[in-house]
């Protein structure tokens, strides 16, 4: 019979909560080896493959992992579809607008025309042309919130949690652009029909 | 004294400015990048011929309306009237030559004396596609494909394909019992409908055949109902190859609200032999923007070997009628986007710097030609519409950034010259991969 491949994070924040939602699915593994990519459950047809967060949607898309857990936020920046199996209600967070606390600009109207650094660029661009406001998406990957100070952008659109990064570094968010959580994938091609 | 010819030009044709220009290539460009999409290729013919290649081809309508003069040589020439008879002339010379089935498309100016009118001209532009050589009905399928394709990517959502069929509407006739010599004449008067309405044809029609046909033959082609209650209504005439051609479609993802079973659509039945086509597009009073259909001889006229074929031809002034009446060519605007302006000698070397960036990276961009005030540069790019200035002087130079002005709100600022590139992408809504 056809082994099941879940894909999941080698590191990262949703790593943690996707294993224990996992065990608590009835799922049993032996300990971990450092750097093992694929662990095979000991009472399920099923394996866990352990990779880095950005490539679980292409292994789901090529069919080399049949699920994959990845946060939602990551899908929206992907031109292929997906489809979202389950939401798991946890790894919640936001995607917003922020901009230093002594900018001038309080809504997003008043974004028209300036910079906004992002690892987000293909969301917050569908974002701006929904809203209609013309500014450019700078990208940037990781620490993008510092990017206001070094003069590189005048707002960023970044994840954010808690709220606690864009305390420290001084910015305010503007507007949510979306709310995301952890979901289980799969590719949209792919037949499951098997699975029960 | 200098003798000043006045400038005029002759009736029925027209100049293009930049501005319609700008429109008009647009939207070419769109139309071509979708024929190519499916696999088209094109060529071009002469626009002068021997008038006995064009003449004789159209009837004697055509024939009037054929420009036809002698050339310096004493020759009979003509200008061509439409595409397809050079078509058929290019095919009957070198089809050893080509691919077959031979896929083509063509988009050229072709010429007609007849009376100018709102919407009729002389000289006009008309974009075809052809595939000859199979008698597939997946030809036919792909055709009203690529009508979608080019509607859509043009961005006109509402528009309905007519289809009708001639061998249908030929069972239908010969049910009714018309005599075949009477057929063409009933076919021309059912086509007239959109424009005497149906007393118009009432009237017509008595003229050709007795009441009871009438009756029977309005039956036929007024039912309504969606394209399969048709069908089911009408199934003891030919429907198969409608029906075929309706399931293909659906196959190649041609959506269902696109496709029209008009059983009035008489268009060219007297010239086409298997499906036709016409496109309306819905609350736009332009008329049919593209129409065609299978013909069973393409070259008759000019060698033994015969061609099946089936294709249509896009109206382009009308389809730029209807986009303007949509509102879909109000965004499309000269083609710089991005002026630098000249300062001063000391930073000009700077100022082309980033002249040649942008070009680079195809950004369509240009330099003030000349050393005026800043004043007079500004001018310029408000009355080309130039939607973002940049300057540079030698204060950015040092600090490697640029000033932007954003013409349109008046709004200014500074960026590195680094980021340009990223920053005019997004302001441009340049798409990113």
């Amino acid at each position: 019979m056809k082994r099941i491949r879940i894909a999941i994070q080698k590191n990262g924040r949703l790593q943690e909560d996707s294993l224990s939602y996992l065990k608590k699915c009835g799922l049993k593994w032996n300990k971990m080896n450092n750097g093992e990519m694929i662990i095979p459950c000991t009472n399920k047809n099923i394996d866990l493959l352990f990779v880095r967060h950005g490539d679980i949607p292409e292994y789901v898309k090529w069919g080399s992992a049949d699920l994959g857990i990845v946060g939602e936020n990551s899908l929206y920046e992907r031109k292929d579809t997906y489809v979202v199996r389950k939401r798991l209600g946890f790894g919640r967070c936001k995607l917003v607008i922020a901009v230093p606390n002594d900018s001038p600009i309080l809504n997003i109207t008043q974004l028209e025309h300036e910079r906004i650094a992002t690892s987000y660029p293909r969301t917050l661009t569908v974002f701006l042309k929904r809203k209609n406001i013309q500014a450019s998406p700078i990208s940037i990957h990781g620490s993008v919130e510092i990017a206001p100070s070094l003069g590189l952008a005048d707002a960023i659109c970044d994840i954010t949690q808690s709220g606690n990064t864009l305390e420290s570094n001084n910015l305010r968010s503007i507007t949510t652009i979306l709310t995301s959580e952890a979901v289980i994938i799969s590719n949209d091609s792919a037949d499951l029909s098997w699975l029960v | 004294m200098k003798n000043i010819n006045k400038p005029k030009i002759l009736k029925g044709t027209r100049d293009f400015g930049p501005k319609q220009m700008a429109k008009r290539q647009f939207v070419l460009g769109q139309i071509r990048y979708m024929f190519e999409t499916f696999g088209y290729d094109t060529i071009e013919t002469p626009a002068i011929e021997y008038a006995d290649t064009i003449l004789g081809k159209y009837g004697e309508e055509g024939n009037k309306l054929t420009y036809t003069f002698k050339d310096n040589g004493g020759r009979n020439v003509a200008l061509r009237y439409d595409q397809t008879v050079p078509f058929a002339r290019y095919v009957a010379m070198n089809y050893p030559d080509l691919p077959m089935p031979f896929k083509r498309y063509q988009i050229s100016r072709v010429w007609r004396a007849d009376k100018p009118a709102k919407g009729r001209y002389r000289e006009f532009y008309q974009c075809d596609i052809d595939i000859i050589g199979t008698t597939d009905l997946l030809a036919e399928a792909e055709i009203a494909r690529v009508i979608v394709a080019v509607y859509t990517k043009l961005g006109i959502k509402n528009f309905k394909i007519k289809i009708n069929n001639r061998r249908f509407m030929n069972s239908i006739l010969n049910r009714l019992g018309i005599p075949e010599e009477l057929q063409t004449q009933v076919l021309r008067a059912i086509d007239k409908l959109d424009k005497i309405g149906r007393e118009g044809v009432t009237k017509e029609l008595k003229t050709i055949v007795d009441g009871d046909t009438m009756r029977n033959l309005f039956d036929v082609i007024f039912i309504r109902g969606t394209n399969q209650e048709k069908l089911v209504a009408l199934s003891s005439d030919d429907t198969d190859e409608i029906q075929q051609f309706l399931e293909l479609c659906t196959l190649y993802g041609v959506e269902e609200k696109f496709l029209e079973f008009d059983t009035c659509l008489a268009r060219g039945l007297d010239y086409y032999t298997g499906m036709t086509y016409e496109v309306v597009i819905d609350g736009i009073d332009v008329g049919t923007v593209c129409g065609g259909g299978r013909y069973d001889n393409l070259c008759e006229q000019f060698c033994d070997k015969q061609f099946s074929g089936v294709g249509v031809a896009f109206g382009f002034d009308r389809t730029i009628i209807a986009m303007e009446e949509l509102g879909l060519l109000n965004d499309i605007s000269l083609n710089t986007k991005i002026l630098v302006t000249r300062l001063d000698d000391v930073s000009m070397p700077y100022s082309l710097s980033i002249t040649t960036m942008l070009q680079i990276k195809n950004i369509n961009t240009e330099i003030y030609p000349e050393s005026v005030s800043l004043k007079k540069q500004l001018k310029y790019a408000n009355k080309k519409n130039i939607p973002f200035v940049l300057m540079c002087g030698l204060q950015e130079q040092n600090d490697q950034t640029v000033i932007i002005k954003i013409m349109g709100s008046g709004k200014q600022k500074t960026i590195p010259r680094s980021q340009l590139v990223e920053y005019l992408n997004g302001a441009l809504k340049r798409e990113i991969l």
